[in-house]
């Protein structure tokens, strides 16, 4: 540790000023426009907000394929990461780094495969048809079903990485240790497993969560207008309607969903200890 | 029998991660007009054609002017800073740190939004300006992660063992502390480009006419065309980030640093 402050703020400031200028400043703007309208500070622009229909509905299916997305894909994380360390050190090197590489691929290319999978004349639809289930293709794109598979293809990755270096902390013998004393393996799960793996299940869970709310390309190119989400919402209101006031409120709900997801995770991670 | 679970859970987690990319590196081979798989018959003019399209070309060359000198730009920034948050005492660098953070956890559209409206439109700075303020303040937390990361390896007392010795502070750095830190900087410098050359939400807001950032370019043409020219390109991005991570993972096992 050096002791001279002046010098150690002089390398330091740089990039804080920059932070704040480029980005705090116009993002805190961009979020108080909803409590200034009509030139004066109300919290009418969220009342309006609410009290549409539509919005409300987009709200609660952002909400919903947010806390699937996380949900399902700490199912798979589990069963994965659990895998991947039980394998030996070579084809674990392996496997990891094919979790891994997916996220390194852009997100436009790797939802733009799901139209080949679901579209018109995809894989799934001519077999269908070629199995003569039905006469004419489904529509798969365009729908709940379709954004969900989308987001979790996108995101799993990132709950099994932070599942992984969680369950290489756990102590080598423990595992087994409960098992010669007879418990199950489900009670091992819940007693052994999770307690340990539940920093990394909180971070997962908190990446993949809010990596669903945020994603823009996928409900774009999967859910079209017809399965909108709060991102694909806002800029449909900026671009259409000119509605800064909408985007300022989605703005916020977005960062205020983030942080909660967050925390609720580390509540839970705490309270059962 | 336990080997059988483990590889058929592995196994079917992989085919979804990684089986839509070889659907698309052959659906973008379809003889086809439209996007079909199994492909109907094998042909390379949408491999081909994707090089011809002039607005890919023109943002593909932002893109990636982008990503290089964006990251570039932000581990100037965050460098200093990473350094500067490890080696001294700094008074409130709890929240040093969460500013510099910030751009990680606000969604990307946010911010994309609030610079066109609070900075393109009133100052009159250019698009091309804004997206490259966009994408530095967007990598900068990054590159403070990874090189900090890197930097907690290295003893502090290497650093003063040379200032004793006659160096410079500065002398010091460059020929100390830059040496052992170049793994960290280059999986910064790599990670950044990956992560600014893919994004879109940023993007979104900050485009104009004939400014537009390749994946944003892509969004717009496949809403006009349906031929597989949009799978063919994909699947080129794709081999281009392989290529690129791969090559950073044999030279400096670039996924320590991840």
């Amino acid at each position: 540790m050096f002791r001279n402050t002046r010098e150690g703020l002089a390398l330091a400031l740089p990039a804080a000023i920059f932070s704040t200028l480029l980005f705090l400043v116009p993002v805190g703007i961009l979020l108080s426009e909803a409590f200034r309208s009509g030139g004066s500070w109300s919290l009418q622009g969220y009342i309006d907000f609410f009290s549409t229909p539509l919005n409300r509905t987009v709200f609660l299916r952002t909400l919903k394929l947010g806390v699937l997305v996380a949900g399902t894909a700490a199912v798979i994380g589990y069963a994965a990461a659990f895998c991947i360390v039980n394998l030996g050190p070579k084809s674990r090197g392996k496997v990891f780094g094919m979790v891994v590489l997916p996220l390194m691929i852009s997100p436009v290319a790797r939802t733009y495969a799901w139209i080949v999978i679901l579209g018109r004349t995809g894989i799934v639809n001519e077999a269908i048809t070629g199995l003569g289930l039905s006469d004419t293709p489904l529509r798969l794109l365009f729908t709940e079903t379709a954004v969900f598979l989308g987001l979790l293809q996108l995101f799993l990755p990132l709950m099994i990485i932070s599942l992984v270096s969680a369950m290489e902390n756990i102590p080598r013998d423990v595992i087994p240790a409960a098992r010669v004393l007879g418990a199950s393996w489900i009670a091992v799960f819940f007693k052994v497993i999770l307690p340990l793996t539940k920093e990394g299940l909180v971070i997962g869970g908190t990446l993949v969560f809010t990596g669903a709310l945020t994603a823009y390309i996928t409900p774009a190119i999967l859910g079209g207008s017809k399965v909108l989400m709060l991102e694909t919402l806002l800029y449909q209101r900026v671009n259409v309607s000119n509605d800064f006031v909408s985007a300022s409120v989605i703005a916020m709900i977005l960062i205020v969903m983030s942080f909660s997801a967050n925390l609720l995770l580390k509540r839970i991670a705490t309270a059962r200890s | 029998m336990r080997h059988l679970a483990t590889w058929s859970i592995l196994g079917l987690t992989l085919t979804f991660l990684i089986g839509p990319f070889l659907i698309i590196i052959l659906a973008g081979a379809s003889a086809t007009d439209y996007l079909a798989f199994p492909p109907e018959g094998l042909t390379l003019k949408w491999y081909l054609k994707v090089f011809t399209v002039e607005s890919f070309r023109a943002s593909f060359a932002l893109s990636m002017a982008l990503a290089i000198f964006g990251t570039f730009m932000a581990l100037l920034l965050g460098v200093p800073a990473a350094y500067a948050l490890n080696r001294y005492d700094l008074p409130g660098a709890e929240t040093l740190r969460t500013i510099v953070a910030a751009p990680i956890i606000v969604p990307g559209i946010i911010v994309g939004l609030a610079l066109l409206r609070y900075m393109v439109v009133p100052t009159g700075v250019t698009v091309t300006l804004a997206l490259f303020m966009a994408h530095t303040a967007l990598v900068l937390p990054y590159a403070v992660r990874v090189v900090s990361s890197s930097m907690t390896n290295l003893r502090a007392d290497m650093e003063e063992a040379a200032v004793l010795l006659g160096c410079s502070r500065l002398q010091a750095f460059t020929k100390v502390v830059l040496p052992n830190i170049r793994g960290g900087v280059l999986a910064a410098f790599i990670l950044g480009f990956v992560t600014s050359f893919n994004q879109v939400p940023v993007s979104l807001f900050l485009s104009g006419p004939g400014v537009r950032t390749l994946p944003i370019d892509m969004l717009a043409y496949m809403e006009i065309t349906f031929d597989p020219s949009v799978a063919a390109l994909s699947a080129l991005l794709a081999f281009m980030s392989l290529a690129i991570v791969f090559t950073a993972e044999r030279l400096l096992g670039f996924s320590r640093y991840v």
